[in-house]
């Protein structure tokens, strides 16, 4: 009953783009497909669409190979946008229904309520071409989900939206879930999919580094992570005397501290009380998955050699911005163990 | 997040039983119509084309016009001066006389010895001479006539030319020294395309064209086939380009991953293909309708000629249903190889690099098909007219100068019903490879390997 990555194998030329790539999506999750550009995320979407052959190995949905299944079982956002520029935008979702067995007027009402959703009614009447590069990715996903699919696959849904319509997406996303659909997503922006998923598979040139459940993926390296704050002191001067721990957020009120794996976060609260400092919160969580996958993949997921410079830089941006939410989220959702030590 | 905005559905409304196979095909092909038929240069192109048709559809009335007013000199070529000269006086005193009592006082006809055939026929293609006629006399002492001409003479002036010879024949008859006891054959007549003329030793060839119909049918042919040459290879590449274009815009992306690749070629082909014939129907009927009304058109004009027949004698029902069966298969033919060469391309920009290869091949075959129509027979002609990218113009003109064998018809048709399915598979593949490809221009080894898949 699972969406499952069976072992593929994949070559493009000298590049192998697959390397006995396998892991298992549960149903009815939102699941994190997590990688550089270049790992392979978008050649394992089009596999499993049907659109390319494997060389090796298969994916299936509820047992079923997916060149067996209808078309219609996926919902599939790329992750080159595109739409018929000169063709007005209710006319594609309509196109686009139908292709998929949606009758032309259902198609209309369940596209006029996705703009609804989207603040975006005035948008039907208007012909691509008119529209925002962010207005476009909205039609995007509405064609995407039109037909209501069991299965969405979407290439990095949140690239390019400004923070209101990640907002507005991520509700959706949510939303889908909870009515049981299985939700797809890669994505280079590991602070989104800790927000989001409840399973995640970060892959890197083709092959499957580690996946699970988020919990698991996050402490799959050992290490952990402190948050701690202290009255009257930022700077956490005392924390030299403890070796393998490294500040990745100092603030006024509170700092997290990163443990190498094997470091004991009672060492941390021990060479604190030993310096006299006076702790007003101490809290053990586990990293981010950022740094996960520095652990894991050997660099950050940003520093792709490919990458134009103007990608590079929004992606960093990105990170920067939503830094701050994605560790709340994860200490939050992990249900990181807290002392209050006052 | 208030669940009430959240669309409708709780079931999928998705078709999950199939993959839509036709109904795919018919909405793909519906897009397609949809976005030609509203185009501007579809708008442009059909009034253009319409405007050309009926042109050309009236020129017989044109040249009955001008036929009217102008001097026809004609070329005599004798086996001996004695009938020539005889030949000359009579025909000019027979076919001039008859206007006395008409109203123009220039004569209709003026006749000029010519030495030998080959002159002749050389003045009559550089269009010094209208026609020549020229004069054999046969083993048993009978004349044999024949017209020279490029194109055709108007009806009415073959008419009474036969009507001269009719007369010369008789005068040599009863002149003959001693009289013969030979009875009096009419002589033979035909009117010959000087095209046909083998100038080098002035034999004379070819086969003979009923003049009767003769400028009808060109005219029906050439409207069938510059309109199909222009059609399919003009739509062909908006085949291309509407690949193309779904590339560069990446909303190919989207496609592909909601239809198969056949239902897209086979889809896009059938919609751009049926915007084709649409332009063609548009195109057409206004060009039928005044070749139907010329001779009424005629007559009011230019006063009631019986000698001249109808127009439409070129167009029988079997001339529009061949022209109906290889504009659609050839369309096919083109289209899928246009489909296939788009999909390899990834921007607009690019379309040339196959533009020209796949247009040579059409040229190639218009050619032969222009030649076949002014009479033209050769055997190149004739195995061009079974070649499936060419058979589709220059069957076409074999069929609209009608001298085509059954065999030869289900062979050429036969061929085409083969390759379309063959081309329009290989088109398949190498779009389904093709579609995902960015980058660099196709190479030959693009292709092969989008073959091999």
């Amino acid at each position: 009953m699972t969406l499952v990555v069976d072992h593929l194998y994949k070559r493009f030329g000298t590049v192998a783009a697959l390397d006995d790539l396998a892991f298992e999506v549960p149903p009815g999750q939102v699941f994190g497909f997590l990688g550089a550009n270049g790992a392979g995320k978008t050649t394992t979407m089009r596999i499993a669409l049907g659109v390319l052959d494997a060389d090796a190995g298969r994916v299936t949905w509820r047992g079923t190979e997916s060149h067996r299944l209808p078309r219609a079982t996926w919902g599939y956002l790329p992750e080159e946008r595109g739409l018929y520029p000169r063709m007005r935008v209710i006319e594609q979702l309509v196109f686009f229904g139908g292709l998929h067995g949606v009758p032309a007027d259902r198609a209309r009402r369940e596209a006029m309520s996705w703009l609804r959703r989207f603040r975006a009614e005035d948008l039907a009447i208007r012909k691509a071409e008119q529209l925002s590069k962010g207005n476009q990715q909205k039609v995007q996903f509405i064609a995407a989900v039109l037909h209501d699919p069991p299965v969405l696959l979407l290439d990095e849904p949140f690239t390019g939206l400004d923070p209101v319509n990640v907002m507005l997406l991520r509700e959706a996303f949510l939303e889908l879930r909870d009515r049981g659909r299985t939700v797809v997503f890669s994505t280079h922006q590991m602070e989104v999919a800790e927000a989001l998923c409840e399973s995640v598979a970060i892959v890197d040139r083709g092959r499957m580094v580690v996946g699970g459940r988020l919990r698991d993926v996050k402490r799959s390296t050992g290490r952990r992570m402190v948050r701690i704050s202290v009255a009257d002191d930022h700077r956490l001067t005392w924390l030299a005397a403890v070796p393998g721990t490294r500040i990745i957020q100092a603030g006024m009120d509170r700092s997290s501290v990163e443990l190498d794996p094997g470091v004991e976060p009672e060492a941390v609260l021990a060479a604190a009380v030993a310096a006299g400092a006076r702790v007003l919160h101490f809290e053990v969580a586990d990293p981010s998955l950022e740094q996960v996958f520095i652990d894991h993949v050997g660099h950050p997921v940003e520093e792709v050699g490919h990458l134009a410079p103007a990608e590079a830089e929004e992606a960093e941006g990105g990170t920067a911005a939503e830094g701050g939410t994605a560790t709340e989220g994860g200490a939050a959702g992990d249900g990181a163990a807290a002392v209050d030590a006052a | 997040m208030n669940a009430g905005l959240v669309p409708t559905g709780r079931e999928p409304v998705g078709r999950v039983d199939g993959d839509g196979g036709l109904g795919n095909i018919a909405l793909v092909a519906k897009r397609e119509y949809a976005e030609r038929v509203r185009s501007r240069a579809f708008v442009f192109s059909t009034l253009l084309l319409a405007g050309l048709a009926v042109v050309i559809a009236l020129i017989p009335l044109a040249v009955r016009f001008v036929d009217q007013v102008t001097v026809t000199r004609i070329g005599v070529v004798a086996p001996d001066d004695k009938l020539g000269e005889r030949a000359i006086a009579v025909m000019d005193g027979f076919l001039n006389a008859q206007l006395e009592s008409g109203a123009p006082a220039t004569k209709r006809f003026v006749f000029e010895a010519r030495p030998d055939v080959g002159t002749a026929s050389t003045e009559v293609r550089e269009g010094g001479l209208a026609g020549a006629v020229l004069i054999d006399r046969k083993a048993d002492g009978g004349l044999d006539f024949q017209v020279l001409s490029v194109g055709a003479l108007s009806q009415d002036r073959a008419q009474l030319l036969q009507i001269g010879a009719f007369a010369v024949g008789i005068l040599d008859w009863t002149a003959t020294q001693p009289p013969t006891d030979r009875p009096f054959v009419p002589p033979a007549f035909a009117v010959v395309d000087a095209g046909a003329v083998d100038s080098g030793t002035g034999a004379v060839g070819g086969a003979t064209i009923d003049t009767a119909e003769y400028a009808s049918r060109r005219i029906v042919g050439i409207v069938f086939v510059v309109l199909s040459f222009l059609t399919l290879v003009f739509y062909g590449l908006w085949v291309a380009a509407g690949v193309v274009a779904e590339k560069a815009t990446r909303v190919m992306e989207l496609l592909i991953s909601a239809a198969t690749a056949e239902q897209l070629v086979v889809g896009k082909i059938l919609g751009i293909g049926l915007a084709g014939l649409t332009q063609v129907s548009l195109v057409l009927a206004p060009a039928l309708l005044s070749l139907l009304l010329s001779g009424e058109i005629g007559d009011a004009l230019l006063g009631e000629d019986p000698a001249a027949g109808t127009s439409l004698a070129g167009l029988s029902p079997g001339l529009v249903a061949a022209f109906l069966v290889y504009f659609v298969l050839g369309f096919s033919l083109y289209a899928a190889l246009y489909a296939g060469a788009g999909s390899l391309l990834s921007r607009a920009e690019d379309l040339q690099i196959v533009a020209l290869p796949l247009s040579i091949p059409a040229i190639a075959g218009y050619l032969p098909a222009v030649l076949a129509l002014s009479g033209g027979s050769s055997s190149f002609i004739r195995i061009a007219s079974y070649v499936p990218i060419w058979s589709p113009f220059v069957m076409l003109s074999r069929l609209s100068i009608g001298r085509v064998e059954a065999w030869e018809l289900a062979l050429s048709i036969g061929l085409l019903l083969v390759t379309v399915p063959l081309v329009t598979w290989l088109a398949i593949r190498v779009y389904r490879a093709g579609v995902l490809l960015y980058g660099q221009p196709p190479t030959l080894g693009t292709f092969v390997r989008a073959i091999r898949g």
